[in-house]
Order: C-alpha cells, then sequence, then structure tokens
C-alpha cells in the first residue's frame, strides 16, 4: 500500500512535471514562432523599401528619428551649451530628429568608448580626438565618411576646413569624421612676475633664456617653470613641441618606427631634461593637471604649459596680475605648436546615418561651432569664422590667430596612444635626472619599436 | 525482496523487482531533476556570467582584438609576451612587494588593536565604530582624503613637516615612496575590517582556557603565543587567503592615485589588465595576463592552505 501511494504520488509529481515541461516546450515553440515572424517581417519589408525607395525616389526625405550624439565634456556646462545645437537643430534642419546628447569622461574615454561600441548600439554621432579615432577606424566600427564629406552639395563647407585638419580625418584610406574643434596647448605667462625680473621681452627667445628666465624667476613662492609631467595628465602634449621643433616625431615619416632620431631631438629631450632638474618646477609628479593651473592662477607658477579652455577661468576670474599666453620658444627646426583636434564622425552600426549626418554638418556649421568654440575657449578648423571670434578676448584671439597656424598635430596612428604611453615613463624617469638625453631618447625609441612590432 | 512482498498486502499491488528497480530509478532522477530545478535560478547565473566569460576569457588568449572587430587567432603569442614582457614583470613584482608591505602591516595592526578593544572593559563600541569608518571609505574618497594629507604644497603632513623645519616629502611623486604609501593607504582602510575580523574570533575563544592557564602561571605573552594564536587558526587561513586575493587584485586606489606612475613604481598586474583590455584594445594579451593573476592567485591560496593546514 505504502509504495502503491508513494506511486500514485508520484505520478501526481510526474503529471506535474509533465505539464511543466509541456508548457516550456510551448512557450519555446512561441518564442520561435514570434521571432520567426519577427525576422520574416523585416527580411520581407527591407525589399520592399528598397524597391519603394528606387521606384520612386524622393529627393528630400523628411528625416526623423532619436540619434545619440556623445561628446566629451570642455565645460561644465557642456550639456546646456550643446541643447543650444540641438534646439537649432530641431527649429532648422530636422524638427521630428530627436537628438540624445551624453558624456562620456576624458580620464576613460577610450574604456568607455570601446565600451559603447562593443555594445553594437553606440551612439550615432561620436565626437573623437585625433589620438584615439585611428584605433576604432582600424576595428572597423566607424563609417567612413568619403562619400559624405566629398558631396558635392556640401562642397564648399568643406572647403572652408583648413587643409590641415582634413589630413588629420583623413587616414587608412578613408574619412573618419568632420573635423570641429581645436585644443591647443599654449604656455601661459604671469606677466607681471616676468616684467619684475626683466625677462618679459626675452623669455621666449631660445631654450637657453627661457630655463635662464625660470631660474631669476623662481623663488620660494614661485616656481619659474611648470609642465604636465604625468602620463595620466596628457602630459606628452607640453612635450610635444620641443621635439617637433627639432625635427623629431614619435613616429618616422613611413609610420614604421620610432621617429626620435637625431642630435636636435637628443638636445631637445636635454633640455627638457634640464629644466625640470634645475629646481625651477614643483616636484615632479607632485601636481596634476589642476593644481598646476591653480598654482599659475595663485600666482605661485611664472610660466605654465596649459591648455586653451583655462581662458575661459582666468577670464572669469581674473587674476591679481597680469597674463597672456604664448607658445614655446623656437627650437632648430622650427617653432611649433602642438594641438590636438576634434572630429565629429558616425558609427557604423549606426542604423539613422542620414539623420546623424545632418546633425554634424549642422554642428560644423560656422555659427553653431562659432559659438560653442567661443564659450569653452577652443579654436576651430574653419578659416572663414577666425575673425569673426573672441572679439571681446584677447587671449583666444591671439591663440587663434597667431598659434593655430603654427600647430603641427599628431600622427593619427592607431597605435600612436599605446606608444605614447609606453615611452612615457622613460620621460618620467628622465625628468626626476635618472636619465641624460641621449639614454631618453633610445629607451622611448625601444618602447615605441616594441609596441609597433606588436 | 522478502520485505517488499510482506509490505503489500494484496496481490494486485504487489511489485516485481523489476519494477521496484524501475520505480526506484525514477524516483531518484526526479529527486535529482528536483534539486537542480531548486539550484537553476544560480546555475544559470553562474554558467551564464561566470563560466562562459571565464572560458571565452581562456580562448581569448589565444587570439588577437575581438571585441570590436573578428578575433585572429595567434597562437601562444599573448602567452609569450605575458612572460616576455618588462612592464608585465614590473606589475608582477609591484602587486607581490605591495602585498607583502600591507597584509602583513594590516594583520600586526588589526591583531593589536583586536587585542586591545578585547581587554578594555569601556569605550569598545565607539572605539569600534571609529574604526571601521576608514573601511566603509569608497578607494576615491580614500584617494581625495590622502592627497589633502600628503600633498607636497598643501598637504597637512608636508605642511606640518615644513612648519617643523623639514623638507616636504613627495609621497606619491617618488618612485621609492609611492607603492609604500599606497600600501599604507590600503592599511588604513582594511585595519577596521580586519580588527573586527580577529576581535569576532577573540569574543568566540573559551575563557576557561585562559583562566586555567593563568592559574598555571602562564604570562600574558605566553598565553597569546601558546593558546591564542593556535586557536585563531581557523580565522587566520580565512584572513591570509582572503587579503592576498584581495591585495593580489589591487586597482581602484592605483587607478585613483597614481595611474601606475610615477615611473610604473605603481602599476599593478589589475591596472596593467585594464589598460591592456580597455585602452589599447589588447584582448587577447590582457586576456593572458588575467588567468595568469588567476594562476598566480590558485598557486598561493594552495600554497597558503598546505602552510596553515591543520597538523596532528
Amino acid at each position: 500500500m505504502g509504495i502503491t501511494s508513494k506511486h500514485n504520488r508520484y505520478c501526481g509529481k510526474g503529471r506535474f512535471w509533465q505539464l511543466l515541461a509541456v508548457a516550456f516546450v510551448c512557450a519555446l515553440i512561441a518564442t520561435a514562432c514570434g521571432n520567426d515572424s519577427e525576422t520574416g517581417g523585416t527580411t520581407d519589408t527591407t525589399p520592399d523599401t528598397t524597391s519603394t525607395s528606387s521606384a520612386e525616389p524622393d529627393p528630400t526625405p523628411a528625416l526623423s528619428g532619436t540619434i545619440g550624439f556623445i561628446k566629451g565634456p570642455h565645460s561644465a556646462m557642456e550639456a546646456e551649451f550643446q541643447e543650444q545645437i540641438i534646439a537649432d537643430f530641431k527649429a532648422q534642419v530636422a524638427p521630428d530628429v530627436n537628438v540624445n546628447f551624453s558624456t562620456y569622461d576624458w580620464p576613460v574615454h577610450v574604456a568607455e568608448l570601446t565600451t559603447l561600441f562593443a555594445s553594437g548600439s553606440p551612439p550615432d554621432v561620436q565626437y573623437l580626438v585625433d589620438l584615439i579615432y585611428p584605433s576604432f577606424a582600424e576595428e572597423g566600427v566607424l563609417h567612413d565618411m568619403t562619400d559624405l564629406v566629398n558631396d558635392p552639395s556640401w562642397a564648399q563647407e568643406r572647403s572652408k576646413i583648413s587643409p590641415f585638419a582634413w589630413d588629420l580625418a583623413e587616414q587608412q584610406g578613408g574619412t573618419w569624421g568632420v573635423p570641429v574643434l581645436g585644443a591647443v596647448y599654449n604656455i601661459f605667462i604671469n606677466e607681471t612676475l616676468l616684467e619684475e625680473a626683466g625677462v618679459l621681452d626675452s623669455w621666449d627667445d631660445s631654450y637657453a633664456s627661457m630655463l635662464a628666465a625660470a631660474k631669476s624667476l623662481t623663488t620660494d613662492e614661485v616656481y619659474g617653470f611648470a609642465s604636465r609631467t604625468s602620463a595620466a595628465d596628457f602630459a606628452w602634449w607640453d612635450w610635444y613641441p620641443y621635439i617637433h621643433n627639432a625635427g623629431g616625431d614619435v613616429l618616422s615619416q613611413d609610420w614604421s618606427e620610432c621617429g626620435l632620431v637625431g642630435q636636435d631631438v637628443v638636445d631637445a629631450m636635454q633640455f627638457l631634461i634640464d629644466i625640470h632638474t634645475a629646481g625651477v618646477t614643483p616636484a615632479i609628479g607632485s601636481v596634476d593637471n589642476q593644481g598646476l593651473f591653480d598654482l599659475f592662477a595663485a600666482g605661485r607658477i611664472a610660466i605654465l604649459h596649459h591648455e586653451t579652455p583655462n581662458i575661459v577661468s582666468l577670464n572669469e576670474n581674473p587674476p591679481d596680475f597680469d597674463w597672456s599666453v604664448a607658445a614655446a620658444p623656437p627650437g632648430p627646426q622650427g617653432n611649433t605648436v602642438m594641438g590636438n583636434f576634434g572630429i565629429l564622425g558616425i558609427a557604423e552600426a549606426s542604423d539613422n546615418k542620414e539623420a546623424a549626418w545632418e546633425f554634424i554638418k549642422h554642428w560644423a556649421s560656422a555659427p553653431q561651432v562659432g559659438r560653442f568654440a567661443e564659450q569653452v575657449s577652443l579654436q576651430v578648423v574653419r578659416t572663414d569664422i577666425i575673425n569673426d571670434l573672441f572679439a571681446d578676448n584677447e587671449a583666444m584671439r591671439k591663440v587663434q590667430t597667431e598659434l593655430v597656424p603654427r600647430v603641427q598635430g599628431l600622427q593619427p596612428h592607431p597605435q600612436i596612444l599605446e606608444a605614447l604611453q609606453a615611452a612615457w615613463p622613460v620621460v618620467e624617469n628622465a625628468f626626476r635626472g635618472n636619465l641624460t638625453g641621449e639614454e631618453a631618447i633610445a629607451q622611448m625609441c625601444a618602447a615605441i619599436d616594441g609596441v609597433l612590432a606588436g | 525482496m522478502n520485505e517488499i512482498r510482506s509490505a503489500t498486502s494484496t496481490p494486485q499491488l504487489t511489485l516485481s523487482l523489476e519494477e521496484h528497480r524501475r520505480l526506484r530509478k525514477r524516483y531518484r532522477r526526479r529527486t535529482t531533476l528536483t534539486a537542480y530545478a531548486f539550484l537553476s535560478p544560480n546555475l544559470v547565473v553562474f554558467v551564464a556570467f561566470l563560466l562562459i566569460p571565464v572560458v571565452w576569457l581562456f580562448v581569448s588568449t589565444f587570439r588577437t582584438k575581438g571585441v570590436l572587430g573578428p578575433a585572429e587567432f595567434v597562437g601562444l603569442d599573448n602567452w609569450r609576451d605575458t612572460f616576455t614582457s618588462p612592464l608585465v614583470q614590473t606589475s608582477i613584482r609591484n602587486t607581490v612587494v605591495y602585498s607583502a608591505m600591507a597584509i602583513p602591516a594590516v594583520f600586526v595592526i588589526a591583531m593589536v588593536l583586536a587585542l586591545a578593544l578585547n581587554a578594555i572593559p569601556r569605550g569598545g563600541a565607539p572605539t569600534r565604530v571609529a574604526l571601521y569608518v576608514p573601511t566603509l571609505q569608497p578607494a576615491v574618497v580614500a584617494a581625495f582624503i590622502f592627497t589633502f594629507v600628503l600633498h607636497p604644497d598643501f598637504g597637512v603632513f608636508n605642511f606640518a613637516l615644513r612648519g617643523l623645519g623639514r623638507d616636504p616629502i613627495n609621497f606619491l611623486g617618488d618612485t621609492s615612496l609611492a607603492l609604500p604609501t599606497i600600501a599604507g593607504i590600503e592599511v588604513w582602510r582594511g585595519t577596521g575590517f580586519w580588527t573586527m575580523m580577529f576581535l569576532a574570533s577573540l569574543t568566540a575563544l573559551p575563557n576557561e582556557l585562559y583562566h586555567a592557564a593563568e592559574l598555571d602561571g602562564a604570562g600574558a605573552i605566553r598565553r597569546f603565543v601558546r593558546m591564542t594564536l593556535p586557536l585563531l587558526r581557523p580565522t587566520f587561513y580565512f584572513a591570509v587567503i582572503f587579503a592576498t586575493i584581495v591585495n593580489l587584485q589591487l586597482f581602484d586606489s592605483v587607478f585613483a592615485l597614481t595611474d601606475g606612475g610615477p615611473v610604473n613604481s605603481t602599476i599593478t598586474v589589475s591596472l596593467y589588465i585594464y589598460r591592456s583590455l580597455f585602452a589599447f584594445g589588447d584582448i587577447g594579451f590582457g586576456a593572458a595576463l588575467s588567468f595568469l593573476l588567476v594562476i598566480t592567485v590558485l598557486l598561493l591560496t594552495g600554497l597558503q592552505t598546505f602552510l596553515l593546514r591543520e597538523r596532528k
């Protein structure tokens, strides 16, 4: 009896599991049928749409839908500034297109963008700097915009963007975005201190005069000179002009090997080591990016390598000294300025590339990019609006008119960031006085060649 | 067989041996299925979010790329690079040196504090709270706090040093001081946790043994060495393994405070994995490095298990 009753109970349990299994199988079948019908629907619809559009082409198709736009912040009010551009876009170009704006964090933007692209549904439009976009282009996640930017209807606008900016956006046989903004790495000088030391007119005549000026300016309270020194602060921006002025670059002209060659490059490196070991700078690695600028704004650094967006800060909170912007002194083979540039690209995975392209054209148009550049103190690469910008901002006018034309940007190689990060600890070590210029250049080249070798 | 037949009163309900075996098999199968059905929610999560990613990661060690573009098979290249790259060796050395500094230091400090808290008759609760507060600080908050303490220009510590006529110390910018400084910060963060852990174990020890030992004339040090330490062996076993696993994965403090600098003096294996995977998109190399870390943790855990095992 016991066994029988148990048997019956097990049969009841068995019934339960059978019903559950049947329900599960039914659910699977239903799901599979649903997917099939959806897939089938898509497959069926797509050719219809294509055939319809080819049979009855609409010359001015109404744009609609939602596109995503992501950008690193250039201001604490970035979202507000972007909303202005987006509002104008809706009002003037595409009323039925919604633009979702979001920002990435600069210190981790490569990781954020990698994750977004890997997700398969990245924002349609991205603001990408020349340091990182080549690796994304190489991976095939950016849309080649060659046909779009060469559209005859946009030719006039295209011609207003500087050729050197297009050179930075056209790599690996494609065009990966529309150049819109530039960030020049300038020098801030405390004119009051320099005048008091009697070096205001001579400090930037040569490297030697800059070192001498830094020494004469240094006191218990003031550092004569400072530049960024850590990779976390992208310190290579401040290092680049001296190397460019010596005729060198990270990569050779054909990008096949290290380009830090020649005695002038070694001498430039030695000068940078000398100025960092002369006791005229804050202790190496002791002050971060923002800290350096804060020290300058407090009158405690006389000559500071930094970035133009800080001009906004100095204009809004004027320090109690006169200041100005400048470039590094001339070297034996040039008098360049470092700058890096941002392009607006389209994700290959975007399913609304038409709207994305319209938005990029709108963003890159003179009124929009000009207004934004003024709002955040960045430089434009359009030649037609240079004279109209920064009318009330003397420092920015100087940057835009005197420094931007001298810009020599970086080499947009897919591994340029990795090469710089691999080589930079050598520079940090050298700035601590542990290496000569010759040793530093040799070790940097070994690191760079190691990256290129894969 | 006889028992079964005796248990059945009517001939119609009598089960043959074959039937009984079949039913018993079915019963066991159903019981097993029921168990798996209850385990399945956790099993699904385990398989989906741990097992499959780990297997995928292992496969990735033999490939390059694979996140943004198609993967390419490269054989053992990533493993070879892992063992030959000077930066990998630097990151492993930093990680081991850091662990060797931080783990013993936090254990000694926590044990001393736990013994003190166990001995004091009053005021234990507020002291425990005060000790535990640093543990609650996220690494980024701790990083900010110590920036204002250690900064050579405006840090409180260096301000005091200058007041005493001494030169300021560049704790995080000096290649020889940066790693010990980070170890110190992590010890500060971890002391509260380990103090509570040791205190909980100490309070659970039988008082009778200590009274007996005291009556036998054993001093405090002798009681600690001969009784407390052996009795805390299970706690130490857990503590050493847990602390090793956690510290070998050091990332957040380094990322927030030094980003591996200066001159790679604080780069750790986890930070290098992060850079390889997310900054350089070198998935295969990052995966190989990740597996190296996992293997290292497993080996160290095995060694510790062997050394701390109960001896008869």
